[in-house]
């Protein structure tokens, strides 16, 4: 064990050679840039920075992907924040707390809870990792296809409880999810699947394009029905916001809550150790984690802290885990680890269990960036703040037909096709119609990203045998699906005593 | 054979140099290509297709000396890019980079898109197939898996993309020794090997990216389905060795949408067979556990036919093929 | 009448009930046990009850005591017309691009989506919203095009 840390200290102070830390502060400012732009996912600004790294040594190439990756994660929060449309897939739970926060009037507070929380958790995250890896690894192998079954199902039951108006939509709202990925082509034979014959339908919905154009358009258009013609300067209008806050406050806000941190972190690791869910969906889980933990659970979505904490937390502490996936296994545990394997690769590193081993300095440069990264955020954010303020004081005007454009450019780039694009329209109109009809937008999401995988695991399971009993008695699995019913069942319970105790259901709609 | 090889294609590139200089000399147009080229890769970045045209892309790029940019058009088992690049003009500008799920996504009938809708231009890798077993199984070589598999028909199980190439390799061996798999379906050999290292599936088709593994006692190689053992890997038996007729391996090449004009062709072509001998991306090749394997337009054409007839079979034996 | 969640039941209970319908027609598998129609129909199914419940319940509140008629009161003053127009001018945007290419059709549409959403007061706003709307399509073009290698969609006008 102590070699390990000694190992890692000689690492990082390789780290913080000019060689290696220019192109980790390159990756962390573009990881900044593409994970705050609404529509740019981390992705695709690590597909961006690959062709850039063929031409440097590995560690090089991959501390730069490292910077991209953590800055990312990080960055998503800032448009999160500031206009509610999370800059990634991984800040989605983020702006439920985050952007009322910055409509309170307190825009710097919103984003440097975050960028603490993101600091945080990440750096808890990857020293609890870097120690971890094995025994972590050897759980997430044993999880065959029944007990990825259990746990997905897991996930998006929890989800239900997200809702505060009504589990009924919550829980259509996961349907949809999951029969939106059931159009197209079927992923096990390859069968057309409730295409109306349309090649337009065949290679289903892809998921950026339907994501982008849910939560772009559900916050965009609810802001423009509430313009009026001729107001002028819309989002001038009100106190002016202010990002300066006091950094001790803020860093006391996270510190005095250590369960919340640590179970947000918690929560983003063994979700990022899992191959194949990544932040996407740990953050919305941390989430509600806080929600069903907390004393005052109806006072979350109304921008308080604890929000921003659990998803920022957990996002971070989710790039850790999937880190060490890929680094143990050489299994990426989401598309961006995916590409990073395809660098390594072309470097002629190839990860798995053999790779700590027989490249230490690689593996344990890869942690050292990781951890470097964390510090080089927070001050690309700290110097670009006055950046993300002008981008706020824009006029909505100005600021609407930028992101739209830029909506449309993330749609198209990833699969050059305009099909894409047209999704991208179509999910829009989707995502504003569910606004109105006050359906959650989260839970859809979940499903969307879950959808393949549960069938695929299904299916799996059934042609392995087809006992269908085999996903109770076998102990993980069980266990997954009785967690499962019973986070219905509590969501239900604590649903009706709010409702005995508030008199009358509330109705209020603007919970994305 | 190698040397012969080269010399052929050197003549060939010769050839194919002097045809396409005096076909664009007697040409008014401007020269091809004045703008980026757009490489369609049919699979997401990173994948194994991915990783073997993203060293190539810079070397196409130098020796055409113009931008070669990659296009990642993934979707229901690449058959989306393929309809892409079908539909893009015939100009050049849009090359396409197939392997060989293009023969068997026709026949399992997942796309009408075939083969001949494209040019063929060059093929410039082969990546053999190695039969994986997973650590949780008591076989030590073939002998004892072939003597289990005929002990329990139908209960060995195998991870393999359905439909796809993975599971053609598989489905060879079977035949070839009168024995039963179940599969099981794991999309991508990344799946595929989380589930085997868990000892969820018990055989899968990989290949020499995996040898790390191999060597950690994680995975063991059964056989590889090449002509000649792998230096690399210098235990592991050929399935010719043991005595069956199996041979598979997956290729990938640059097409063009049908009608792309000959001078252009011909232009495309040099370059291939310019960038396909750089020592670098024989370097790269290897460490992706691929053998640079080059075809000129006539050989991969050749190839094409060859193993569409191959794969027309072998569906039609697996029951996979769509009737139309 | 439906409120309007019963109304949304209703709408989902019918896509549900029509899209099972359609997995009549898929095959089964060869290789597995299950065919491509077997997931769709169990999520098919979630989805059909799910929304059953909610139009029960709102057919049951109807019965029982009424639910105050609070929700027109709450779409009151909102600028529906402007997202409407929003809406339809993006899908003109989305249907020119690719006869008009990435750069002509950016310009475009954030040169008319601006003084949509705000009518600038003077010539200085008007020369605003121009200078916005050839910044936002000559940069991004650039930007994507020459660093990042994103080829978008040039135009059927360029014979490409």
């Amino acid at each position: 064990m102590e070699i390990i840390y000694t190992q890692l200290f000689g690492s990082i102070l390789d780290m913080l050679h000019f060689k290696y830390l220019l192109p980790l502060l390159f990756g962390t400012i573009a990881g900044v840039i593409g994970g705050a732009l609404p529509g740019i996912t981390i992705t695709m600004t690590i597909i961006m920075v690959l062709p850039f790294t063929f031409g440097l040594d590995p560690l090089q190439g991959l501390a730069a992907m490292t910077g991209v990756y953590v800055g990312g994660s990080a960055g998503g929060s800032i448009t999160a924040s500031l206009i509610g449309i999370p800059g990634t897939p991984s800040a989605v739970a983020t702006t439920f707390d985050g952007f009322p926060m910055t409509r309170n009037g307190e825009p710097g507070r919103a984003i440097w809870v975050g960028v603490w929380a993101a600091f945080l958790g990440g750096a808890l995250g990857g020293i609890f990792l870097i120690a971890s890896t094995g025994p972590l690894a050897a759980v997430a192998l044993e999880f065959g296809p029944w007990e990825y079954f259990s746990l997905f199902v897991f996930a998006l039951s929890m989800v239900a409880g997200l809702v505060g108006t009504s589990i009924t939509k919550g829980l259509l709202s996961g349907a949809i999810g999951l029969v939106i990925t059931v159009i197209g082509t079927d992923p096990i034979m390859g069968v057309p699947r409730l295409t109306l014959g349309t090649d337009f339908l065949r290679g289903g919905f892809p998921f950026l394009p339907v994501l982008i154009g849910i939560f772009a358009f559900a916050q965009l258009m609810s802001d423009i029905e509430k313009m009026r013609r001729g107001a002028g300067g819309v989002a001038a209008a009100g106190p002016t916001p202010r990002l300066w806050v006091s950094q001790a406050k803020v860093l006391w806000e996270i510190l005095s809550r250590p369960f919340l941190l640590v179970w947000s972190t918690l929560i983003g690791v063994l979700i990022g150790v899992l191959p194949g869910i990544g932040g996407s969906a740990a953050n919305v889980m941390a989430y509600d984690q806080a929600k069903k933990f907390s004393r005052h659970p109806e006072k979350f979505g109304t921008g308080i802290p604890e929000g921003i904490i659990a998803s920022e937390a957990s996002n971070n502490a989710n790039v850790a885990g999937s880190l060490v996936t890929i680094m143990a296994f050489g299994i990426p545990g989401d598309a961006v680890t995916a590409v990073m394997l395809g660098a390594m690769t072309i470097h002629g590193i190839q990860p798995g269990p053999l790779f700590i081993s027989q490249h230490p300095a690689v593996a344990y440069g890869i942690y050292a960036a990781y951890l470097v990264s964390l510090p080089l955020m927070v001050l690309t954010i700290a110097a670009g703040s006055r950046l993300w303020m002008r981008v706020i004081s824009v006029p909505k005007s100005i600021l609407i037909p930028i992101v739209l454009v830029l909506c449309v450019i993330g749609a198209y780039a990833l699969n050059n096709i305009m099909d894409d694009v047209y999704v991208l329209l179509l999910f829009g109109l989707a995502g504003y119609a569910m606004v109105k009809l006050g359906i959650p937008l989260a839970p859809l999401i979940l499903g969307l990203i879950l959808g393949d995988q549960i069938e695929v695991n299904l299916v799996r399971a059934i042609a392995n045998d087809p006992n269908p009993w085999l996903f109770i008695t076998h102990p993980i699995s069980g266990g997954l699906l009785a967690a499962s019913v019973g986070s219905v069942v509590l969501a239900l319970w604590q649903h009706r005593r709010h409702q005995q105790r508030a008199g009358m259901p509330e109705d209020e709609d603007n919970d994305f | 054979m190698p040397s012969l090889h080269t010399k052929e294609t050197k003549t060939m590139k010769r050839i194919i140099a002097a045809v396409s200089c005096a076909l664009v000399a007697a040409s008014a147009s401007a020269a091809y290509p004045d703008r980026p080229v757009k490489l369609i890769v049919p699979w997401a970045a990173g994948g194994d297709t991915d990783n073997i045209f993203r060293p190539f892309a810079p070397l196409l790029q130098k020796h055409l000396a113009q931008t070669v940019v990659i296009a990642n058009v993934g979707g229901a088992s690449g058959t989306v890019g393929e309809r892409e690049a079908k539909n893009a003009p015939a100009d050049g500008y849009t090359v396409f980079a197939p392997h060989d799920f293009v023969h068997s996504a026709y026949y399992t009938g997942v796309t009408d898109v075939r083969y001949t809708d494209f040019d063929p231009i060059c093929m410039i890798s082969s990546t053999p197939s190695v039969i994986t077993a997973s650590p949780k199984t008591p076989w030590k070589a073939w002998a004892q898996l072939q003597a289990d598999a005929k002990a329990r028909p139908g209960q060995i199980t195998v991870g393999a993309s359905l439909g796809s190439t993975s599971q053609f390799s598989m489905a060879l061996v079977e035949k070839a020794a009168g024995i039963k798999f179940k599969y099981i379906p794991y999309d991508g050999l990344a799946p595929r090997m989380n589930a085997i290292l868990g000892g969820h599936i018990d055989l899968t088709d990989s290949n020499l990216t995996q040898k790390s593994k191999v060597q950690a006692g994680l995975l063991k190689f059964i056989a590889i389905m090449s002509e000649k053992r792998n230096p690399e890997i210098p235990d592991v038996p050929t399935m010719k060795e043991l005595g069956f007729n199996v041979v598979y391996a997956v290729s990938r090449g640059l097409m063009v949408p049908k009608g792309t004009p000959e001078a252009v062709q011909a232009t495309l072509a040099t370059a291939c067979v310019a960038a396909a001998k750089e020592p670098a991306f024989a370097n790269s090749m290897t460490l992706q556990g691929t053998e640079v394997r080059f075809l000129d337009r006539k050989g991969y054409a050749q190839f094409l036919k060859d193993n569409d007839a191959l794969y027309k079979e072998i569906s039609d034996e697996l029951g996979l093929t769509k009737k139309r | 009448m439906l409120s309007r969640d019963g109304v949304t039941g209703l709408v989902f209970l019918a896509l549900s009930l029509f899209l099972l319908a359609l997995t009549r027609g898929l095959p089964e598998s060869t290789m597995v046990p299950v065919g491509a129609g077997f997931y769709p129909r169990i999520v098919l199914g979630i989805m059909a009850v799910l929304s059953a419940i909610m139009l029960v319940r709102d057919l049951r509140a109807r019965g029982g005591a009424r639910a105050p008629a609070a929700a027109p009161a709450q779409g009151a003053g909102l600028n529906y017309r402007l997202v409407a127009i929003t809406f339809g001018l993006f899908g003109f945007y989305v249907a020119l691009l690719p006869g008009l290419g990435f750069r002509i059709a950016t310009f475009l549409f954030v040169l008319v989506l601006q003084p949509v959403l705000d009518p600038p007061p003077g010539w200085r706003r008007w020369a605003l919203v121009f200078v916005v709307a050839l910044a936002t399509a000559l940069f991004t073009h650039l930007v994507f095009e020459h660093y990042l290698s994103v080829l978008l969609p040039r135009g059927s006008w360029t014979g490409v």
